[in-house]
This record gives C-alpha cells, structure tokens and sequence, in this order.
C-alpha cells in the first residue's frame, strides 16, 4: 500500500498541492498590490489541489486508480510496455540530457551537441561510425548557419574552442 | 475595404511571401513530426521574430500555424499516429484506407477538405472583424478581466477528463507567470533568490518544455518510424472529388471548427472528433465509419483548418487565446509589441487583415505542397525517429537559450520539461498551463486596473454580472456533464464486469 501512495501519480498531485501552499506563505510578505493577485489565487487553488489529492489518495486506497492520459485537450498516451520501463527509459533520456548538459558546461554548446548528434547515430539508431559523423558535421553546419544568419547566440564552456567549435 | 486590399498588398510583397512560404514549409515539416504541433512550432519561431517587422512576422508565424492541420494528415493516414493533436479522428478511417491501398484518396481528400475549411476560416473572421468592432470597444478593463476569467475557467473545465486537473493546470499555468516582476509594483516574487526567475520564465522555455520535450521523449521510447505504410496507391483526383461530393459535410464541419476554435480551452485536440462525431450522427449509412470511410476523413480535415481562423477571433480581439498555439501566437505579438484585445481593432486593423490574408494564402499554399511533395515527404515520414530526436534536441535546446542567453534557459527547459512528461503521462491537460501562463499578466494587469479606476465599483458593471454569470453556469455545467460522463462510464465498466 505504502509503494502504492508514493506512485508519481500522488507525488506529483502532492508538489502541486505543496506548491500553491507555498505561493500562500510566501505571497503573505510582499507589498499589497504585488500580493493580492498571487495570494487570492493559490489560497483557491490550495484548497482545489487539496480536494484533487484526497481524491487520488482514496481512489488509489480503494484500488480504482486507472492510469489516464491527456484528456481531450492533449494527445493520449497508450504503452505498450509496462510503465516501470517507461520511466526507467524517460529517465535514462534525462540522464542523457543532464550529461550533455555537463559537456556543455565544459566545451560549450557546438562541440558538445555534435558529439551528442554523433553518439545518438552511433549507439541509438546503429549507423556507421561514417553516416553518425556526417550527421554529427551536419547539426554543427545548421547551427553555423542559423547562428550567423539570424545573429543568435551559445552557451559557451569553460574551455575556450575556436568558432564554430565554441 | 480599403484597408482590406492594402493588407493584401502587404501580403504579396516579396519579403513578406518569403516569409510566408518558409512558414508553410516549417509547418509542413513540423506536421509530419507526431505530436509536435502549432504550439512547439510557434514556440522555435518566437527568438527568430525578434526585431522583425509585425507584417513579416505574421507571414512567417501564420504561415506555419495554417498549415500544420494539413500536413499532420501524413502521419495520421500513412501509420496511424496524429501528427499533432488535431489529426487524432483523421486515423479513425484515413489509416484504414492507406491499408487498402487507397492512402492517396485519403490525402486527396484531406488536403482539399483541408484547403476549404481554411479559406472559410479565414472568410469568417473578414467578415467578423467589422460586425464585432463596436462591442469591442465597449469593453474596458473589469470586462477583460472577467473575460480572461472566463477563458480561463472554460480551459480548465474543457480541457481535461477532470475538471478539477483542468482548473488546477490552468492555475498552474498562472501561478507560473506570476513568477518574477510585480506588473503594479516593484517587487519580485518567488524568485527564490535566483536572478535567472526576475524576469519570470520565458514562453519560449515554458513551451518547449511542456510540450516539444515530452514528445521527443515518448516517440524516442517508443522507438520506431513515423510511418510504416509505404506506398500511396491510387485515387489522388477521386479523393479530392469526394470531398466535393460531400461539400455540406465539409460546410457543416467548417462551420463546427470555426465555433470550436473561439472557444477557449477547446481548440485543435476536441474539434475532429466533434466534427467526427457529428459526420456519425448525421449518417444514415454508419456501418463503414472506422473501416475506411472517406467521410470520415472529410469531417475533420475540413474542421481542424477552419478552427485556426475561429481561434484568431478571440486572441485578436480580446486578447484570449482560444487554444495553446495562439496562446504562443499572442506571446508573439507581445514580443512584436502589439498589444492584443480592443485597441487591435482601431490602431491594428491592417495587421488583422494582414493575419487573415496570410492564413487563406498559407492555406492554399499548404495544400497545394502537400500533394505536390507528397511523394518525398511520405518517404520521410519512413525516417525513425531515433534519427530526428538528436537534431530536434539540437533545435529546442538551441531555440530555448535565444530566450535570455544564460544557462536559466536551458536549467528551466528540463524542468518544465520533466513536469511536462508527468503531466502528460497522468492526464494533466498541458494546454490548459500554457494558457493559464499566457494569461496570467493580463489577468493582474486588468484586475489591478479595474481596482485602481473603479475600486470595488468594478463588480456591479453589468458586462461583469453578465460575464460572472456565464462564468458560473460555464463552470457548473462543464461539472455536471463531466460527472455524469464519468458516472456513465463507470456504469458501463461494471455493466461489462457483471456481464
């Protein structure tokens, strides 16, 4: 029963609940006309959000909890795979994300969302080391481009590289 | 009249159809990719539309926004998946169809269903912006507060399986944009500290988090090619005289998008299966619905189209996004410094007809490339993903840090996005939170106006009652239907178990 009340349908109605309480407490120590709007709308949405997690929670307890998606405003999301693997696949893309992140950090954004490219080829999709290297190339020319053309910007990294590696 | 034909004139300068046609090929390419829709598509454009002018940047934004209900057909009809969530009901028969070998039928039909829906779309929003311009202006501050309230309330209540996830995501979604600056004072609010949340997230962050992330994620899980079908068989000319064939049909289901795409909270993902819905209803002959009927295709096609010229309506007049590609669309005009809502019609009336003239060009245009390149691009839609996820992280990461140029942008962009995939996956409306955010600066915006003018006066105006009432009986009938949705459904469920 405990696993079942920590499932992330719980936890993430739990943060939500916990979030508007928080833009209550919070919204209590600004100046007036800065507080009324944010304080008159969490203190609603607090108690709405209070009602969406007893109701989670009983229906969870009560074992008719369904995992739905969407609604009619989003697309519905059907798995043909059990969600423990879903989660475990969304959060080693994370990881990715994270790591790349790192690399960023270190020697800047074109270096390191080539490598990225080229990685994806070589270990995701399973091309040749040749195709995974012209499509890594290929990534760094658009960014050239754009960047050039429409003045934008990059992060940059610690190490210092020459354009258009950093 | 006068104005109308300058704005075409403006339209069919060089730059600007430029601009437009690298529109309609972002959307068509953007069509093709599942699930990443209008709001993502606007979303990568907003850092390019800085500093641009607001006629070229209308070319290039409604240039991709018309056209990505045409050119989400390909992966509806040609696997079965939408391509955004507007081409859901398309697959019900489109997908059976290319089965049979009839995938250009299909395509025929659904791009000139597409074409017709769209001009009409645009058609009703000429003829609306005269008719409405003297209630408009008729509105002041306390009427535009309850109207975003009201927007709002109609989001949470319509976009969700529960009306309560629906309000709570839009409340969400206002919470978020109340980060950062007091509009009324000089205070920043929950910013924890951090420099990067004074200026509150950015829309560009926030959409691409709560939408361009979680797609790439789930279609790099699932893990295969857009398409599996690989031919597109025969009948490209019969489709297209199908649709001609049942022209009520697609009058009737245009008409349904129009009305569909005013409305806010509804917009892209309810309207085919409205129009779907209402083609079954209004059949005699139902039996071949869901096995390849090609009014089945017709109806939404013609529908989804229809609903970009109704959702313009509100976002132009008022100010109030009628679905999350233009609550995306109205950070860009902010971003154009336009201010949308009623001075649109007396300072910016050119640049509504600009809007409505880029929509039935981008229309034609759209239609017209989707059959031409129909060829190449079903052989793209053969692509699996895993080869596209590294170049669209590579465009939402890099869109992502033009927002303010530091590393917030792209810290923000895995947190929303994180949040994003969870809403998702456990039927929290995502559209609902974009609009709640678009709107959440107009809503204090308006309420501290309408305080500071009319004190508590601002309540006993009669458009506020008037508005405050459609509000309340909004909010209770969007409960009561959804209850007894469920209480039906749940019967049903244990009619079947008992069976």
């Amino acid at each position: 029963m405990v696993k079942k009340l920590l499932s992330i349908r719980i936890l993430f109605a739990a943060a939500v609940t916990l979030s508007f309480a928080y833009g209550v407490f919070e919204a209590r120590t600004y100046a007036y006309l800065a507080r009324i709007f944010p304080f008159y709308i969490s203190l609603v949405l607090f108690f709405l959000a209070l009602i969406n997690l007893v109701q989670e929670i009983r229906k969870t307890v009560q074992g008719t909890a369904e995992e739905e998606a969407g609604g009619t405003a989003d697309l519905e999301v059907k798995w043909d795979i059990e969600m423990s693997q879903v989660l475990m696949k969304f959060l080693l893309f994370v990881g990715v994300i994270i790591i790349l992140y790192g690399f960023i950090w270190l020697i800047g954004y074109p270096l390191s969302i080539t490598i990225f490219i080229i990685v994806m080829y070589r270990y995701l999709s399973e091309t040749k080391w040749i195709w995974a290297l012209i499509a890594g190339l290929a990534g760094l020319g658009f960014l050239a481009l754009v960047s050039k053309l429409l003045y934008m910007d990059w992060p940059e990294g610690i190490f210092k590289l020459p354009w258009p590696l950093g | 009249m006068e104005v109308v034909f300058q704005s075409l004139a403006v339209v069919l300068q060089p730059h600007h159809l430029l601009m437009l046609i690298c529109g309609v090929f972002m959307g068509l390419a953007i069509g093709i990719l599942p699930g990443l829709g209008g709001i993502v598509g606007m979303t990568i454009l907003l850092p390019v539309i800085y500093g641009m002018d607001p006629h070229s940047a209308f070319g290039l934004l409604i240039g991709m926004v018309a056209v990505i209900p045409t050119s989400d057909t390909f992966p509806s009809v040609m696997m079965g998946i939408p391509g955004s969530s507007a081409s859901q009901a398309t697959i019900m028969d489109g997908y059976p169809l290319a089965k049979k070998g009839e995938a250009a039928r299909a395509l025929g039909a659904a791009f000139s269903a597409s074409l017709i829906g769209g001009l009409f779309g645009a058609l009703v929003l000429t003829v609306i912006i005269p008719i409405a311009r003297p209630i408009v202006l008729a509105f002041g501050s306390p009427e535009l507060f309850m109207l975003a309230l009201l927007g709002m309330s109609m989001v949470g209540v319509l976009s969700g399986k529960k009306p309560i996830r629906g309000i709570l995501a839009a409340g969400m979604g206002v919470m978020l944009g109340a980060l950062g600056d007091a509009p009324a004072v000089p205070e920043y609010r929950y910013t924890f500290g951090i420099d990067y949340l004074m200026d509150g997230i950015p829309l560009v962050v926030v959409g691409l988090g709560l939408f361009a992330f979680p797609e790439i994620v789930d279609l790099l899980i699932k893990g295969r090619a857009i398409s599996e079908v690989t031919t597109l068989g025969r009948g490209w000319w019969d489709g297209v005289k199908d649709t001609f064939s049942h022209k009520f049909i697609v009058l009737r289901c245009s008409i349904i998008g129009v009305i569909v795409g005013f409305l806010p909270g509804l917009g892209g993902s309810v309207v085919d299966w409205i129009a779907y819905g209402h083609v079954i209803q209004t059949s005699k002959d139902r039996e071949k619905f869901g096995q390849g009927d090609i009014r089945g295709v017709i109806a939404p096609e013609s529908a989804n189209n229809a609903k970009e010229g109704g959702g313009l309506i509100p976002t132009f007049l008022f100010g109030i996004p009628g679905s999350g590609s233009m609550a995306v669309f109205l950070g860009g005009l902010l971003i154009l410094g336009i201010q949308p809502g009623p001075s649109m019609v007396t300072e910016n009336v050119g640049l509504i007809y600009t809007a409505i003239w880029s929509l039935a060009l981008a229309n034609v245009l759209g239609a017209s490339l989707s059959i031409a390149l129909s060829k190449p691009i079903t052989r793209l839609t053969l692509i699996p993903f895993s080869f596209l996820a590294p170049f669209m992280v590579l465009i939402i990461t890099f869109a992502c840090y033009q927002a303010t140029r530091s590393w917030g942008d792209l810290i923000a962009l895995l947190l929303m996005g994180v949040v994003g995939w969870v809403m998702k996956q456990y039927g929290w409306p995502r559209p609902a939170a974009l609009i709640g955010y678009v709107l959440s600066d107009n809503l204090e915006t308006y309420l501290f106006i309408s305080v500071q003018r009319y004190g508590l006066d601002w309540l006993k105006r009669p458009g506020v009652m008037v508005l405050a009432g459609i509000i309340f009986v909004s909010l209770a009938m969007g409960i009561f239907f959804q209850t007894k949705r469920t209480a039906a459904t749940s019967g049903g469920e244990h009619g079947k178990k008992a069976s």
